[in-house]
């Protein structure tokens, strides 16, 4: 019989572009994984986090970047996904250990597909087709929100002075980045 | 429109879904004697002001809380928007 090997391929694997003098590409192996805080043990878990990340979960609508560079983003009051680079498929259980089941974790990685963008002019392409007020006064750094843009579901990020990163559904992978890339095009 | 979200700020109602009368949060108990009267009642039976009406909006594409709008129907002027959560609570939800 035939040896088969396969081979983990992500949605927008090697997107790498520069339109209108911003770059857009698609990270490799980020890992998402949502932690949700057990109702009447938040304390525990809010002492699980800063143990194990160092840093305490952050506010609503903000994210904050842990000593080991996983990003913490809380999107709801019992809800928050941690981010990070992670070449193998076993995220879910790395993090649950790490926070010694403090939290109810569930691995995401592959029903997300990122997009980074950087430029100066990244937040004018966006503020075409992201509803929330982008403004650098509004929309700081390390502030995140979940909306929509263009019909689909996006998790918005800001991580730098002209950096952003969208995170959305992989199944609708290809239609998320030809939002995006036309969007860039339309202020070239 | 615009919906105050409690904890995200404004956000475009085309994030949300809308369901209807917040008076949905209020379910009969199902062991009342008049319990049938009750639910039929509170599946059918609905007012319509024309004015002040509280409503259950869902916030499917954004956080997914649910929340309680203060809209009126005449203006769609909103005036106050809660975390459905906490009105629950407020009418003596134990969770």
């Amino acid at each position: 019989m035939a040896e088969y090997t396969l081979q983990a391929e992500p949605p927008l694997a090697g997107t790498k572009m520069e339109i209108a003098g911003v770059r857009l590409w698609a990270p490799a192996d980020l890992a998402l994984v949502s932690l949700a805080l057990p109702l009447g043990r938040e304390d525990a878990a809010d002492r699980a986090i800063k143990s194990a990340y160092g840093v305490d979960l952050p506010e609503i609508g903000r994210s904050v970047l842990a000593e080991d560079d996983t990003r913490l983003i809380r999107l709801a009051p019992d809800l928050a996904f941690a981010l990070f680079t992670h070449a193998t498929p076993d995220a879910g259980r790395v993090v649950a250990q790490r926070l010694n089941d403090a939290l109810y974790t569930t691995d995401q990685t592959d029903v997300w597909v990122a997009l980074a963008l950087s430029g100066p002019d990244a937040r004018r392409a966006l503020e075409r087709i992201c509803p929330i007020d982008l403004h650098p006064q509004v929309f700081g750094l390390g502030h995140a929100a979940r909306t929509v843009m263009e019909h689909l579901g996006v998790l918005i990020l800001r991580t730098g002075e002209d950096d952003y990163l969208l995170l959305s559904a992989s199944s609708s992978a290809k239609s998320f980045l030809h939002a995006v890339e036309v969007s860039l095009h339309n202020i070239a | 429109m615009i919906i105050h979200h409690p904890l995200l700020g404004p956000r475009d109602a085309a994030e949300f879904v809308y369901l209807g009368d917040a008076a949905l949060i209020d379910r009969p108990d199902w062991q009342a004697e008049n319990a049938a009267e009750a639910f039929h009642a509170y599946g059918y039976l609905r007012d319509n002001p024309a004015g002040v009406h509280q409503e259950l909006w869902y916030h499917e594409q954004g956080d997914r809380s649910w929340l309680v709008v203060t809209r009126n129907t005449v203006n769609h002027e909103i005036s106050r928007v809660e975390l459905a959560r906490d009105v629950a609570r407020a009418r003596g939800r134990g969770r």
